[in-house]
């Protein structure tokens, strides 16, 4: 569904280039669950940035569902965000003068959806998320795990296609990652959702079915679980940063 | 770097990140000059006797503003020291003292407030040659350009600023001393975890406070000083509960109609007003308070200046102008003597008032219009006197049929006289109806010519009708001095005391000068008050939204991300900023509005030219007080635009 080509991205003026991204190239099939891996700097947040058209590529394609996303025109690119993708941030980004119902149902409003459809909808998704006693509250009356999980049910609630996370479990504690990460396990498997998370928390990449590993702006590895248990994925995952050097004193 | 420099450098910063702030400092400095540069002037004072209490009166009013400036000083610093607790725990976490920092932040602030003076100064002086020369046309004195620097009003508006700085910044420094590292540092995340509270006594709050507010507008408009005291009292109870409840009756509204609240962008407009009332309560129901009572006092003055405007017109339309009860010929006598003497008469008659057997065109007048009878009889005026009058006022020639009436009558009663078609009979002498004029003839009292309107009709049918009234009109070469106007209003008075009844005069030069005497001394300071007042409670709204910019960046960054297009970010943002704005006006425009009308209303029929005249007042003070606001909310809308919208 999704098809990154060639993709390149610099930064800078004409004597300082720096070499964001490197002629990245992978696909993404429906219904899959990609991490993305790699240190600060290795652009990996510049990848999701390109993907979800919130930055431009300097060179390559990206396709998603056969549509060149990098051809889009400026006008059509807002209608092809709130359409097509949802968006998990590492600082939950919940507007904070909204409850919880609210910013889960703005997604639904910007799409101008049926104003008398929003409130069922939002009950629905936060029903699977186990947020329906928490949809009164304000952000600040709930806890991280719940923040996220509202994000979450925002990134799905209007049908997006595909759902880019940002570092989802930066900002939350152990117990709360792991009831997250099952969240958009189940997202993924029960809902169909697909998904695209970028971390550089080898225990957060692990819930993933494939792993893809950037250095420097670079394809490194790729790492696919298969019928492996996630424990042994998750060493899988280690070695592949060990070999990645320098930074693993960082990632651990 | 020195204290000094850099002190120097944040007063710099702070000019330019509170531009709107700096502004309105200026503007009330300039202003507070201009209005002392009055007080000061040999040449205002000297202008008429009636401005005797002009300076005082200024200085009131100055004492008024003086608290709103303060005000705004005092809430801008404490804004500001919020804002940067961080900068100034850095300072005491580098090792500088407590009392340091405060001197550092009052040296910068003295300094924002001392440039301002100079600058307000520099301004004040072109906005006092403007006061003088309204002033001088008031008085019909011709205006000649002259630079006045007064030493005085210098100093004046210096000795206030420094009142306003001193009280505003004690509270702030009394802060910054007792503050230890830890809140300087972390002060400015104490607001981020404001409640929007919900609560059912606030919703009761609200209901209550909108029915107190009802109440309070009809009760001021009944026109009784005890119950328009209650109903101010209501009023303003009725301003802080519903501004104070508003952040919870909206969501409430909203939370029963979730089609609603999902519809359009009416979820991001009412929540973030609703967030931001939270926070701002008080503030927008005090500058609600303050805008209601702007506008009221804004209106009253302009109803007053129309009531002493149609005065003057009424009764001036000869440069003097006597009428004596005493029934004799003689009764004019001692100020004939006086007037022969000193004053260039060019033309003048003597004359009198007449009454006729019967009331019945007062009775036709009462009963169709707005009017109240002075006599149990038509007043009557002969032919003769009438065309020579009309000849020395310059009016038009009329013409004169046999056998028939003619009214004057004020311009209000112009229709109804018009349509009165009846025969007078005047002693059996039977004429048929004329003409109706309508020019000033000196008829809003009841010793004038006639109140209201007078019957002119041939000579004679008059021969043996009494007379009510003698009367003396004229007009003289050039305007009469005020000594003058003094010196016959000495004979009336001396008259008054050694014989029943009261003489009227009225000399057009002094009616003008106490006019427009009033006129300075009414609307001036109303103005100088209304002016501050709008750009204070302005400004205060614009630090408070522009202090949000952050919060609104990322907001809108966010809705960028999740697909919001451009044209509807554009939208809720206008209206955001429009409903933010038009919050604390709305009520004020509600309460002030029909109480001008009843104002209107309850002058003297006549006083006003009619309705029209009532709905030019309403639209003079609006546009005045709108004006000014609309500057600052352009100003500020332009400027949020740019930094909050995304750039994309």
């Amino acid at each position: 569904m999704l098809q990154v080509q060639n993709v390149e991205k610099y930064y800078g003026s004409k004597n300082n280039v720096t070499k964001a991204l490197d002629r990245i190239s992978f696909e993404v099939r429906r219904g899959e669950f990609i991490a993305i891996m790699g240190a600060s700097g290795s652009g990996k947040t510049t990848l999701l940035n390109c993907i979800s058209t919130i930055d431009t590529v300097s060179a390559g394609n990206i396709l998603l569902d056969g549509e060149n996303v990098t051809e889009i025109s400026g006008s059509e690119l807002a209608k092809f965000r709130r359409e097509r993708l949802g968006f998990i941030f590492q600082d939950f980004n919940l507007l904070d003068t909204l409850t919880l119902e609210e910013n889960i149902g703005i997604a639904l409003t910007i799409n101008h959806a049926d104003p008398k459809s929003v409130q069922g909808n939002v009950r629905e998704v936060a029903h699977q998320l186990g947020i329906v006693d928490a949809l009164e509250k304000f952000p600040y009356q709930v806890s991280g795990g719940q923040k996220q999980r509202a994000a979450c049910a925002r990134a799905m609630v209007a049908g997006q296609s595909l759902i880019l996370a940002d570092e989802p479990t930066g900002a939350l504690d152990s117990k709360s990652s792991k009831s997250l990460l099952e969240i958009m396990t189940g997202m993924n498997q029960n809902s169909g959702a697909t998904i695209l998370m970028v971390t550089h928390d080898a225990y957060s990449a692990s819930y993933a079915s494939r792993i893809l590993f950037l250095k420097d702006g670079r394809l490194f590895n790729e790492l696919i679980r298969g019928e492996r248990s996630r424990q042994v994925f998750y060493h899988e995952t280690l070695d592949v940063l060990a070999l990645l050097g320098g930074d693993v004193s960082d990632l651990l | 770097m020195t204290f000094s420099k850099l002190s120097a450098r944040n007063a710099k910063r702070q000019a330019r990140d509170y531009l709107v702030y700096f502004v309105t400092i200026v503007m009330a400095a300039a202003l507070i000059y201009a209005f002392n540069g009055l007080v000061f002037s040999e040449e205002i004072r000297n202008l008429s006797h009636f401005l005797d209490s002009l300076p005082l009166i200024i200085v009131l009013a100055s004492t008024v503003i003086i608290c709103i400036v303060g005000w705004l000083v005092s809430y801008t610093t404490r804004f500001m020291l919020t804002k940067r607790s961080r900068e100034l725990g850095t300072y005491v976490l580098l090792g500088m003292e407590n009392k340091q920092v405060a001197r550092l932040f009052f040296q910068e602030n003295l300094m924002v407030g001392g440039i301002a003076i100079v600058c307000g100064t520099l301004l004040g002086n072109l906005l006092f040659q403007a006061l003088r020369a309204v002033t001088l046309a008031l008085f019909h004195v011709p205006y000649t350009f002259s630079f006045s620097f007064s030493i005085g009003a210098v100093l004046l508006t210096a000795a206030y600023f420094a009142l306003i700085y001193l009280f505003a910044l004690r509270r702030s420094l009394r802060r910054i001393n007792r503050m230890k590292i830890y809140d300087l540092l972390y002060l400015d995340r104490q607001n981020e975890n404001e409640a929007v509270k919900k609560s059912g006594r606030r919703r009761i709050l609200f209901v209550v406070s909108i029915i107190l507010g009802i109440i309070g507008t009809v009760l001021l408009l009944l026109r009784n000083l005890m119950l328009g005291i209650i109903g101010a009292a209501l009023i303003i109870a009725f301003l802080y509960g519903f501004f104070l409840s508003f952040s919870s009756g909206v969501p409430d509204y909203f939370d029963k109609r979730p089609a609603k609240k999902f519809a359009g962008n009416n979820l991001l407009i009412f929540r973030s007003l609703a967030s931001k009332l939270t926070t701002m309560g008080v503030i927008m129901a005090t500058i609600a308070v303050l805008f209601t009572a702007t506008l009221i006092a804004e209106g009253t003055g302009m109803v007053f200046n129309a009531l002493f405007q149609s005065r003057t017109e009424q009764t001036t339309c000869f440069d003097i102008y006597i009428a004596s009860n005493g029934w004799e010929e003689a009764s004019l006598d001692d100020y004939m003597a006086y007037i022969d003497e000193n004053i260039d008469v060019r033309a003048d008659y003597r004359y009198g008032v007449y009454a006729a057997d019967n009331d019945t065109v007062t009775q036709y007048v009462e009963a169709n219009s707005d009017y109240w009878r002075n006599f149990e009889f038509d007043t009557l005026m002969a032919m003769s006197d009438y065309l020579a009058l009309r000849e020395m006022l310059g009016y038009s020639t009329v013409e004169v049929l046999d056998g028939q009436y003619i009214i004057h009558c004020q311009p209000y009663l112009e229709g109804l006289m018009s349509s009165y078609n009846k025969p007078l009979t005047v002693d059996g002498y039977e004429m048929a109806p004329g003409k109706v004029y309508t020019e000033h003839f000196t008829q809003s009292l009841w010793d004038g010519n006639g109140r209201g309107f007078i019957l002119v009709v041939p000579n004679e049918a008059l021969t043996t009708r009494p007379v009510i009234h003698r009367t003396y009109a004229a007009m003289t070469e050039t305007p009469l001095s005020e000594a003058t106007a003094t010196a016959i209003s000495d004979i009336r008075d001396a008259k008054d005391k050694s014989i029943a009844g009261y003489d009227t005069v009225f000399i057009k030069a002094a009616i003008q000068a106490e006019n427009a005497s009033m006129y300075a001394m009414i609307i001036f300071p109303l103005f100088y008050l209304a002016l501050v007042l709008t750009m204070v409670a302005v400004t205060i709204l614009t630090i408070q939204l522009l202090s949000d910019t952050d919060r609104y960046q990322r907001q809108y960054a966010l809705l960028d991300n999740l697909g919001m297009e451009r044209r509807e970010m554009e939208r809720s943002l206008f209206r955001q900023f429009a409903i933010f704005y038009a919050m604390p006006t709305l009520p004020s425009l509600l309460i002030s509005l029909p109480f001008i009308f009843a104002l209107g209303s309850a002058l003297d029929a006549g006083v006003l030219t009619g309705i029209g005249q009532l709905w030019a007042i309403v639209g003079i003070t609006l546009t005045l007080f709108f004006a000014i606001y609309i500057v600052y909310v352009f100003a500020a809308y332009t400027s949020y635009r740019k930094n909050v919208l995304p750039s994309r």
